[in-house]
């Protein structure tokens, strides 16, 4: 059941035949692990926490610097030098005090992501490396979790997802098996902040689409946004049977 | 024959496969992600598949960055 101030504070979403209140109970149901509290955990974040749904445990291991508050739309200059998470986390209760935000204020090493894995229904990579994807992606096919990949970079975008729990499920590292490789990243090629908040907003999109039950247009799909077009590409993914982490082989 | 590479046309050579059309266009073979006519193909796939004429090929870098 939802209270009468959760009745209040969701009724655009309970006008919704898409979320209604079956939708809004599946929402604060919805436990979320979230990986990056950069330019796409910001907005991921927020909007998740703003829908309510009921758990979300957010990771991060950096501290906020003045280089940052260009795209990570969720800090203030005053937070300068603090943790991301711990100021993400207190963001998030003072959006929404209905929901519960956990802190990881580290970087996870397989074994700990496994265990938290094993918590949640949905994981959001929001991260800014190529190693930690990789081990993102493992991680989350070997506990059978679904997966929403966003990265941004430059003028572009990229977004995937991969529901880990269907068997025949491509994933990360079907697309991108070369994690030694030296991939773009913000620090070393600059973004511009609303392509790599489009993307978090996408993932967003994607994980309250996930949870309500609605079904998702990019499964298996890897969608990349160029923001001087501001078209769209779509390509299917389709699982590589000599894959390493997913293949008959692994 | 004839085939498109990003939106640019290209002339190739007939039964040219994939890892022989990113020699031809000095791309590197790591880090590059490979699409024909929407579809991802997988690296172990590159020297088998050979491109047909017409074909729409897309050739693009994994981005880390968040
Ligand atoms: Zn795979």
């Amino acid at each position: 059941m939802l209270t009468d101030s959760e009745m209040l504070r969701y009724s655009r979403h309970l006008l919704l035949e898409d979320v209604g209140e079956l939708g809004q109970k599946d929402l604060k149901n919805g436990k979320v692990l979230i990986i990056g509290m950069g330019g796409l955990g910001s907005p991921a974040a927020m909007y998740l926490a703003a829908a309510g749904v009921g758990s979300l445990v957010l990771c991060d291991f950096d501290c906020l610097e003045v280089s940052n508050l260009q795209r990570q739309i969720g800090y203030q200059t005053g937070d300068i030098g603090g943790d991301k998470v711990e100021l993400m986390k207190h963001r998030l209760e003072m959006i929404n005090p209905e929901i519960r935000v956990r802190s990881i204020n580290k970087e996870m090493a397989e074994e700990q992501l496994l265990m938290e894995l094993m918590m949640v229904n949905l994981v959001l990579d929001c991260t800014d490396n190529m190693a930690s994807r990789q081990m993102i992606n493992a991680a989350c096919v070997k506990a059978k979790v679904p997966l929403i990949v966003g990265a941004a970079i430059r003028l572009e975008g990229q977004l995937m997802f991969f529901d880990h729990s269907q068997a025949d499920s491509a994933c990360y590292h079907c697309l991108f098996p070369n994690s030694d490789e030296q991939a773009l990243n913000c620090s070393n090629s600059g973004v511009l902040g609303p392509v790599v908040g489009t993307i978090g907003t996408m993932q967003a999109l994607e994980a309250i689409k996930h949870l309500v039950g609605l079904p998702s247009g990019i499964k298996n799909k890897l969608k990349l946004f160029d923001g001087k077009t501001l078209d769209w590409q779509t390509f299917a993914v389709k699982k590589d049977p000599e894959c390493s982490v997913c293949g008959k082989n692994r | 024959m004839n085939v498109f590479v990003n939106e640019q046309t290209l002339e190739i050579a007939p039964d040219c496969n994939i890892e022989e059309l990113l020699e031809a266009l000095d791309k590197p073979l790591q880090g590059t992600a490979v699409a024909v006519n929407q579809n991802i193909l997988s690296r172990s796939l590159w020297s088998d598949y050979s491109l047909q004429e017409g074909d729409h090929i897309s050739l693009f870098q994994a981005i880390a960055g968040g």
